[in-house]
């Protein structure tokens, strides 16, 4: 990846340029150096833990800035931990076979962590909580978080401008699943006693956080940094944007429906060659319906009148795993999502600007470009991320005979 | 540009820009620490200049997602985001010095919905002198736009598709409009950036045969200001959006069906608009 960016890099600059560039890399160099070793009190109270940095390999096109909090540094033993975390349904604090619920309940690899829409235990892919109700929204997908800059959930209330303080990062996922109605309705003393109890967590804790004292706060970092690690970047189209696969001429030509605006305009949501995330991560309100009654769009954790009906434009990377499709699941397939985009939009006050295609109710697409279209968008799977061992199950949780 | 003068400029650039790094990678640490008591406050001032970008209606500051604006083809409209990028800003000089603006790597996006992209300061880069014109390019050019170059939002957002032309969006401008006397609003993009040549004129990517580059150079004469060392001077550059629509080319939002990434007449034609777009003013103090 080093070489990867250092082309960008070089690239970026004129020739000419380029040694007043080097320059003063070097004058900031120093003076970090000047810096690091004048303020070196500050920085040793910080530290808290002797855990090994994680890595984050950045695929090739992918954003540079990640979202990752400096109080919750990626670590080798925080993702673990949390790995171990996510999948252990004690987490829910209670030990009864039917009553066990975990992060990865709902949240299931083989659908990149939806649920999926023929879940045996969750009818048509709406997920339901230990109580037996069901959550405000469909899911979204767990794919590439540690690039979600502007909010997470689908009205982005999760985000640093919520006036909650407790509600403001992934980090807050955790504690706010235990108790949500909808999800564990657990209770955070009993879940984190349950754990602390768990012979080998304390351990696991003192590794990642260094304390063996187990608490909902680190629960929630090490959940976190494992979610930051669910990274998917090994499509085709990735492979076709490094050079290494082409695309078939019936997937090519879906790829130009999706970038052009005379086609299926869909790259100015959802990115695509220049936006290799395939989401902008921003809200629209993409014409689904001209009366709006859910409480939790974009509207309301914003108040403002042109997010109403707004959620977020999910990724498109796996979308051949992630139905059903939309907040509420309204699609059941990739057909149905097209067939909308093509001929059902409905105007609204609110309808984005994007949607600029509403004067004609959609995009107005031929039978075969729809197919082309939806085989381009199956390009975006990424088979790997699915089956990748390190995001599935541990084979043993703590305290497992 | 003549090669002596280029490289006189890259000289003083390269001085002026390692004047900058000091002062802007030092003194805040400087600053920091002094806090703490470990080391001094340093006291040279930096010269500074801070380009503000003003976005207007006529001679109203643009209010976003208002219905209340109006252009000379009797629409309506509101704008919901306005995102555009300038480059290679240039300060001419009364001695024939030229001074190119080199931070960002000479591009700065502006974004009406995000306050601190309505300004950019040059630092301590500016050679102190009297300037009597500033120039700059709306949008970037072909050198400077190219695909993959940001790799990070807000500016990734502005891609440009490459079978379209690759690069990014010079601006995008989000609208929506209606005739007078009718209820319903529809949506408008206003998108700019590299036009295509179609064979036959028949809009299928699969036909284009040549690309053009729209973007444009804006030279505005302003009345001499001068920055002497240390000073901080305020350059406000101000964008009418009414001009895009009411130039020489009355922009009729009906006639081009709603969008204009792919009608290289309507992004000719609204950049020919654009280059009356742009006013600037120079005020003393910061912000």
């Amino acid at each position: 990846m080093k070489i990867e960016r250092k082309a960008l890099f070089e690239k970026s600059f004129p020739v000419s340029s380029y040694p007043i560039i080097q320059l003063s890399s070097i004058l900031q160099l120093a003076f970090l150096l000047i810096i690091s070793a004048s303020c070196t009190k500050s920085s040793q109270d910080t530290t808290t833990s002797k855990a090994t940095p994680y890595v984050i390999r950045i695929p090739k096109y992918f954003p540079t800035e990640l979202n990752i909090p400096a109080d919750n540094p990626m670590t080798v033993e925080g993702v673990e931990l949390g790995r171990y975390l996510f999948y252990d349904g004690r987490i829910s604090g209670r030990t009864e076979p039917d009553s066990l619920m975990s992060c990865s309940t709902c949240h299931v690899q083989a659908h990149s962590f939806v649920c999926g829409i023929e879940n045996p235990r969750f009818q048509g892919g709406h997920p339901r909580g230990l109580t037996g109700i069901l959550t405000p929204h469909f899911m979204l997908p767990m794919i590439n978080l540690v690039w979600v800059t502007n909010g997470y959930l689908w009205n982005g209330s999760l985000s640093p401008a919520n006036p909650l303080q407790a509600k403001r990062r992934l980090e807050d996922m955790c504690w706010m699943a235990i108790v949500a109605p909808h999800e564990i309705s657990g209770d955070t003393s009993r879940s984190r006693a349950l754990i602390q109890g768990i012979e080998g967590y304390p351990e696991l804790f003192e590794k990642a956080f260094g304390s063996k004292t187990v608490t909902v706060k680190n629960m929630g970092r090490a959940i976190a940094q494992f979610v930051r690690t669910l990274i998917s970047a090994n499509s085709k189209f990735d492979r076709f944007l490094e050079g290494k696969a082409q695309l078939s001429e019936k997937e090519r030509k879906g790829y130009v429906l999706f970038m052009t605006e005379t086609g299926g305009d869909c790259f100015h949501c959802h990115g695509g060659e220049g936006n290799p995330l395939f989401t902008t991560n921003l809200f629209y309100n993409n014409g689904l319906d001209s009366v709006f009654v859910d409480p939790l769009d974009r509207y309301g954790f914003t108040h403002n009148s042109m997010d109403v009906g707004a959620y977020v434009a999910p990724t498109l990377r796996n979308a051949a795993y992630t139905a059903p499709y939309m907040h509420d699941g309204r699609f059941k397939s990739l057909e149905e999502v097209i067939d909308f985009y093509s001929s059902g939009l409905v105007w609204s006050p609110s309808i984005s600007t994007l949607m600029h295609h509403v004067s004609t109710r959609g995009v107005q697409l031929t039978p075969s470009q729809k197919s082309d279209l939806k085989d381009f968008i199956l390009t975006l799977t990424d088979s790997s991320f699915v089956t990748n061992s390190e995001f599935s199950r541990p084979p043993r949780l703590p305290g497992e005979k | 540009m003549k090669t002596s003068g280029n490289m006189r400029i890259q000289l003083s650039s390269l001085c002026v820009f390692i004047a900058v790094v000091c002062l802007t990678a030092g003194l805040p640490a400087l600053q920091s620490c002094t806090k703490s008591g470990i080391t001094e406050e340093g006291t040279s001032k930096p010269t500074t200049l801070i380009i503000r970008f003003e976005n207007m209606v006529d001679t109203l500051p643009l209010v976003l997602d208002t219905m209340k604006y109006k252009n000379l083809a009797d629409d309506y409209y509101k704008v919901t985001d306005l995102q555009y990028f300038v480059s290679n800003v240039t300060l001419h000089r009364d001695d024939g010095i030229v001074y190119r603006a080199l931070n960002n790597d000479g591009i700065h996006y502006v974004d009406a919905r995000i306050p601190s992209t309505l300004y950019w300061t040059i630092n301590a880069s500016v050679p102190p002198g009297t300037f009597d014109s500033i120039s700059f390019t709306f949008g970037l050019n072909a050198e400077m736009n190219y695909s993959y170059r940001f790799l990070n939002p807000p500016e990734r957002d502005m891609n440009w598709p490459e079978i379209l032309g690759g690069g990014y969006h010079y601006m995008k401008m989000n609208l929506s409009w209606r005739k007078s006397g009718m209820n319903r609003a529809y949506p408008f993009n206003f998108h700019l950036g590299i036009g295509q040549i179609y064979r036959g004129n028949i809009i299928n990517p699969d036909s284009i045969e040549g690309y053009v580059q729209n973007f444009f150079n804006v030279n505005l004469p302003a009345s001499a200001f001068s920055i002497s060392q240390g000073q901080v001077r305020l350059l406000v550059l101000t964008m009418n959006i009414n001009s895009w629509f009411n130039g020489e080319n009355e922009f009729d939002f009906a006639k081009y069906q709603n969008m204009m990434m792919q009608n290289q007449n309507a992004m000719h034609n609204a950049c020919l608009n654009g280059k009356n777009a742009f006013a600037v003013r120079f005020t003393s103090g910061g912000k």
